[in-house]
């Protein structure tokens, strides 16, 4: 019996073409210092990365190692990681279950939110539940004030996108927008 | 007067509008000519692994390939592995778009390795190696390394062949597929700007140089070709095109195309494969102006490297057939291709046969993503197996037959 569930699992992991979680889990010790239990992270300015696509954080990480993302703590970090290692990384975190927003988004933006995230193509490539998907990371959830500041970056030019297509879409945001999309996406859950 | 005054108002009033309420967002680039009617449409592009992934966390064995041949991994960990070139000592170097290496897969005692021996370039996508020299294009440039083989831990500066080919760094198919003609010069693609764009001067064209940097124009109205070899036999050029994307599922046709004399115009943007109007640009010329291609190869399937087979281990019936790699579809909400393909040809260069070759990459033509890998290019070996590179992974296969 415990043989067949334990197949059953292996099976799923197949599917998902997933890298060795338990590999990352070894390795993200340093990670979690600042990104938070299981990647749950309780620091505004530090992104959650449970539940994120596991190709978006091996993307995310690639990136911090060529220098096209840039971050002083981050860069560091990503240099000496091996694709596999950051694969195994990415495997880990995929799998780890998101905490419940804490962050309650104001009344008139749980209206607003929606019709924004519409309007400037967010859930095009999000998702439509802003979950994420392959190399998109989740939006929903995610830290209120590492939203505003990613957002202002995209706008200014100064956060790299893998094609272009995120600084494209940042530029028409004011930023009374960006208020609006931070507020109402920090407070979104969903599973 | 009044009329003067009343556009200054409405003038005034329009800045201030667009000020409180900004534009919407543009879509991302790959959505450029997405119809009204499409705009609920959820179909994206695929992006690769950027960091690769292992053969072992992947379900490789579900590739097929006809009674005889076998298939099998040949080499991995170079991620967005796309266009091949064999050197004259046996290294394998391999060329990326989304990454800026290029690659060297060398023997050393028995054990097959992997690494950077080109970076920092801009989209190195096309490779041809010939008599010590490997060349390059990148988007701007086509580059020769020479003598690289013996100094793969510390390659040669290249040397210009042409640059500048690239002036205005925009969005655009201006990644280069690169093969070498039976005339000794480089022959290149500059692709459209964008999906459907009227391009500009050099734009949708296959294009020549000489080893001086002479420019020429073989082919015109080619959207997007990233994937060309001479026909052994007759000495002609064929090329594989990608068409436009959004007008459905089954519409219109990527394309292989045969270059019998130099200055074809193959359509774009006025006319897709050979026979259908574009919707917009259509209005402007004939398909009657056109040349045809040889081959429809499916709508949205995205056909990348081709080569003519010309090794000495596949059954004889092979012999001057093409493979071409499909690295699509996406465009299409039931997903096809993600094959190797087979394409058979009589003496006079008409095909008489088109049918899949290796399949297995597409695992659920409904899913998002359909498909665990995707074959990027072909590359006949010296010993006539045949190497077929999947940039999603990062992974080189080998068909080989017999033994």
């Amino acid at each position: 019996m415990r043989l067949g569930v334990c197949a059953a699992a292996l099976a799923l992991a197949g599917a998902a073409a997933a890298a060795d979680p338990q590999a990352g889990k070894s390795k993200a010790a340093a990670c979690v210092a600042c990104h938070g239990e299981a990647g749950n992270s309780t620091n505004p300015a530090v992104p959650s990365l449970a539940g994120q696509p596991e190709k978006f954080i091996a993307t995310a990480l690639f990136m911090f190692r060529a220098g096209s993302r840039q971050d002083a703590q981050m860069t560091p970090m990503a240099k000496p990681l091996s694709n596999t290692e950051m694969n195994d990384l990415a495997a880990y975190f995929a799998a780890q279950k998101t905490a419940a927003p804490r962050h309650q988004t104001k009344p008139e933006n749980a209206a607003a939110g929606p019709e924004a995230a519409k309007k400037f193509n967010c859930t095009q490539c999000h998702g439509p539940r802003l979950l994420g998907q392959q190399q998109m990371p989740r939006l929903a959830g995610q830290h209120y004030e590492y939203l505003r500041a990613q957002l202002a970056a995209f706008k200014a030019g100064k956060r790299a996108d893998l094609d272009g297509n995120m600084t494209a879409a940042a530029q028409a945001l004011s930023d009374k927008d960006i208020e609006v999309l931070a507020d109402y996406l920090a407070g979104l859950g969903g599973e | 007067m009044r009329a003067a005054l009343a556009a200054a108002v409405l003038g005034a009033f329009t800045i201030a509008q667009a000020q409180d309420k900004p534009a919407a967002s543009p879509p991302p680039s790959w959505q450029q000519g997405k119809p009204a009617a499409m705009q609920e449409s959820t179909l994206h592009p695929f992006a690769i692994e950027m960091t690769g992934k292992a053969a072992k966390d992947l379900p490789v064995d579900k590739l097929k390939v006809p009674a005889g041949f076998k298939v099998e991994v040949w080499a991995e960990g170079m991620p967005g592995a796309r266009s091949m070139a064999q050197g004259d000592k046996g290294t394998l170097f391999v060329g990326t778009r989304q990454l800026s290496d290029v690659y060297a897969v060398t023997e050393k005692g028995g054990k097959r390795e992997a690494k950077v021996v080109l970076k920092d370039l801009d989209a190195p996508n096309g490779l041809v190696f010939n008599k010590g020299t490997l060349f390059v294009a990148e988007r701007g440039r086509i580059t020769r390394y020479d003598g690289i083989e013996n100094n793969l831990d510390n390659p040669p500066q290249p040397k210009v062949i042409v640059d500048n080919l690239d002036p205005n760094k925009q969005p655009g198919h201006f990644w280069k597929f690169l093969t070498l003609g039976p005339d000794g010069k480089l022959y290149f693609n500059i692709g459209a700007p964008g999906n459907i764009v009227m391009p500009t001067y050099m734009e949708a064209s296959v294009m020549r140089v000489d080893m001086k940097g002479t420019l020429e124009t073989v082919a015109l109205g080619v959207r997007n070709s990233v994937g060309m070899d001479f026909n052994p036999k007759t000495k002609e050029l064929w090329f594989t095109n990608h068409a436009r994307d959004w007008l459905g599922d089954d519409s219109p046709n990527d394309t292989l195309h045969r270059v019998s004399r130099k200055g074809m115009h193959f359509g774009y943007p006025y006319c897709h494969q050979g026979d259908t109007p574009d919707p917009e640009f259509g209005k402007h010329r004939s398909c009657k102006e056109f040349d045809k291609p040889a081959l429809k190869l499916g709508a949205h399937i995205a056909p990348i490297g081709m080569r003519f087979y010309n090794g000495k281990m596949f059954p004889a019936e092979y012999q001057n057939n093409i493979f071409i790699a499909m690295r699509g579809s996406w465009n299409r909400t039931v997903k096809q291709g993600y094959n190797v393909m087979r394409v058979v040809l009589d003496d006079s260069g008409k095909v008489t046969k088109y049918e899949p070759f290796l399949t297995g990459f597409l695992l659920d033509a409904k899913s998002d993503p359909p498909m665990w890998g995707r074959p990027n290019d072909v590359m006949v070996m010296k010993d006539g197996s045949l190497l077929v590179s999947d940039d999603q992974n990062g992974i080189i296969y080998r068909v080989s037959y017999g033994k």
